[in-house]
């Protein structure tokens, strides 16, 4: 039986404190980059440019009719970038006393809180297009693979300083499994 | 460039080809054997044919290759050839040595951590006690060139596996035994006092040495054969279609009609089939069914063919489920399920997670009490039989009925002191019981519809397995609540669990001498 009794965790000071909600809050609540915006535009630019080449060669060469499709393809565009600046916007994070928010989507809603001591282990990842906007993203595993998070869309120094502080943490806060 | 050639030479050590932050790189042949077997078929293919083409158009009185007229013209200038063959192995040797110097490892700090990738870069860390297990693998192109791979294991699934891929084989065994030596360091530093977990647990860390007891303890609960017959019969599809076949039968006797059924019968005979297999197989796995106590682990014997014994430590059982299909009420009978870290959810793991197939009330109270939660306790019986309404209990509002006209009077979840009781299903009743200790983390959800009528979904992430920890459609400041509360709830309990000299490995839900509060 142990008789020392647990450590009692050092609290920052002027760490943020109030209810974690849905939606608004008082909660000091950051956004991500605008940069990822940007990354994920140019991603769907790129994805949708050959086929709307594509219909525009066929359209000038065989039948005005594919202009529809044309169309079609940019509309499609509009509304994926319309989707792209909403979503990007509707993510956000803060990190408390003990766990780290992640808030993300509109229509669709979610909010998962990781507790840093629940984490296994942490990824960042950027790909060149990223990189070259200077954007990385920080995954974040436990245990379970559905609990993890991702927050995309950090400039990189934060993103390392982000992976750092959790690891620290992590380890302050080290609970088991 | 600089050479490697400044980190010592050190061979057989641990710290050769270290940098000056102590990352180490892998072997050089690695980027090579991780393209696996079709690089390597594809480049020894090009360049055997271009050798092949280089050879003969060197030699003017060989006899012109039977093939020569496939090859495309360009092949047949031994010097054009050869400066393809050159530039493609020059090609396949750059990006290997830039994947090498871009691939490196360092444990320090606690941690493992693996860099790699070019362009997509990733950088991973694993810290040292959340090492499950470490194993040296060779496949088979690895050991033709004598190198194997280190796995670290940690507690996420195979995604979460740090592979230092590859290493001299050697060299793996010793940062395998490096990594187990650490790794072992904290982890016993962390489970004071427990014993090893037995030989079947798959998480084992680190040279634990298996222990088989003494004496073989006397079962809590064996499951009667004939029980589990019942029991499996007793399942929707066959009722299903036990409801079908004789709505046939009593159609072929009153009508024409029927016979029209009667020759449908055929197009359900590979579902008929599937079902027998599926009801069959359940009756294989869990025959002969007991369930045992051995020190901190429970034993579990099943198998009506072949006996498989399988032991689950307590410490690593994460959540418990206990439900009972509508057909199974009026016997009063429940199936007990667990999630254990390490173990996932497939069809195979089956052994693992059941750890009562079917059962009385009483046997699923003495499982869920071995497996430490509080039979005594009135809000476990609340879980198990309520129908919604009682104290304690926070459930869905009236609204969402929309979402669940069945259930949502029964849906809900109430904190007791060591654990989170959730129930959920009007016909198929199911109670989840979550330790505090054990919640991973925590989340919200909001569909549109749910948005609309100002509900939210709440759910305690568990480790993978096949108990889903979930409390759909709550009033979404009574789940912004329960994220507050059970949030709280956690936090204490991570703290005792920290706490490298607090019962943080008790058992599911604390057993009473190891709460410290008692």
């Amino acid at each position: 039986m142990p008789e020392t009794p647990p450590p009692a965790v050092t609290a920052d000071p002027g760490a943020p404190s109030g209810p974690v909600t849905l939606r608004g809050g008082d909660l000091p609540w950051r956004t991500v980059a605008p940069q990822l915006a940007t990354v994920r535009l140019i991603t769907l630019a790129v994805v949708l440019a050959v086929p709307l080449l594509a219909t525009v060669v066929v359209a000038l060469l065989v039948t005005p009719w594919v202009w529809l499709g044309t169309l079609g393809l940019v509309l499609l565009g509009a509304w994926g970038a319309w989707l792209i600046s909403r979503q990007v916007s509707a993510i956000s994070w803060v990190e408390l006393d003990e766990e780290l928010v992640i808030r993300k989507g509109r229509l669709f809603r979610s909010l998962v809180s990781v507790p840093y001591g629940r984490l296994q282990y942490v990824d960042i990842q950027s790909g060149p297009l990223a990189r070259a906007f200077g954007i990385a993203s920080c995954e974040i595993h436990t245990a379970s693979p559905e609990s993890g998070g991702s927050l995309p869309g950090l400039p990189t120094e934060e993103a390392e300083a982000l992976r750092a502080r959790l690891a620290a943490r992590g380890e302050t806060q080290r609970a088991g499994l | 460039m600089t050479t490697p050639g400044g980190a010592p030479d050190g061979i057989g050590t641990v710290q050769d080809s270290e940098d000056v932050d102590g990352w180490q790189r892998l072997h050089p042949l690695s980027p090579l054997l991780r393209g696996g077997v079709v690089l390597i078929a594809v480049l020894g293919y090009a360049v055997s044919r271009l050798v092949d083409s280089v050879l003969s158009s060197l030699d003017p009185t060989a006899e012109p290759d039977t093939g020569a007229d496939y090859e495309l013209a360009w092949t047949s200038h031994p010097l054009l050839a050869l400066g393809a063959l050159v530039v493609v192995i020059a090609a396949v040797a750059a990006v290997g040595w830039v994947s090498w110097r871009f691939s490196r490892f360092r444990v320090a700090a606690g941690q493992v951590e693996l860099r790699t990738g070019v362009l997509f870069r990733q950088h991973r860390q694993v810290r040292l006690e959340r090492v499950q297990a470490v194993e040296t693998t060779r496949p088979l192109l690895a050991r033709l060139v004598g190198l194997s791979q280190v796995v670290v294991q940690s507690a996420g699934g195979s995604d979460s596996h740090l592979t230092l891929a590859f290493l001299g084989a050697d060299r793996a065994e010793e940062v395998r035994a490096h990594l187990l030596e650490l790794a072992g360091r904290s982890d016993e530093a962390a489970r004071p006092g427990m014993p090893p977990a037995a030989e079947h647990d798959p998480g084992v860390p680190v040279g634990a040495t298996p222990r088989a007891p003494a004496v073989e303890p006397p079962p809590l609960v064996v499951v009667p054969n004939g029980r589990l017959f019942v029991a499996t019969i007793l399942h929707g599809s066959t009722i299903v279609l036990g409801v079908i076949l004789l709505g046939a039968a009593v159609t072929v006797g009153v009508a024409e009609a029927g016979l029209a059924v009667l020759a449908g019968a055929p197009a359900l005979l590979p579902v008929v089939f599937g079902l027998g297999v599926s009801r069959v197989k359940e009756l294989l796995v869990h025959g002969n069914f007991s369930i045992a106590r051995t020190g901190t682990a429970l034993r579990v014997r099943h198998g009506l063919t072949d006996l498989r014994v399988s032991t689950v430590p307590v410490h690593r059982v994460q959540a418990v489920e206990v439900l009972q299909p509508l057909w199974w009420r009026p016997w009063g009978w429940w199936r007990v399920r667990v999630n254990v870290a390490g173990v996932h959810g497939g069809d195979n793991d089956d052994d693992e997670t059941v750890m009562l197939p079917v059962g009385t009330a009483d046997e699923a109270l003495t499982v869920l009490a071995a497996l430490g939660a509080h039979p005594e306790d009135p809000v476990l019986l609340e879980a198990l039989h309520g129908a919604g309404g009682e104290h304690g209990w926070v459930g869905p509002p009236r609204v969402a009925r929309w979402l669940d006209p069945w259930s949502w009077r029964r849906t809900g979840y109430a904190l007791a002191e060591h654990a989170v009781y959730l129930r959920t299903g009007r016909f198929t009743r199911r109670t989840v019981v979550v330790p505090h200790a054990r919640i991973q983390s925590l989340g919200l959800a909001q569909g549109p519809l749910q948005q609309r009528l100002g509900l939210a979904s709440a759910r305690l992430v568990s480790t993978p397995g096949p108990v889903g920890p979930d409390v759909p459609h709550l009033a979404q400041a009574d789940a912004e609540e329960l994220l507050e509360l059970v949030g709280r709830r956690a936090r204490e309990a991570r703290r005792l669990a920290g706490h490298p000299l607090a019962p943080g490995h008790a058992p599911l839900v604390d057993f009473p001498q190891n709460d410290p509060r008692t």
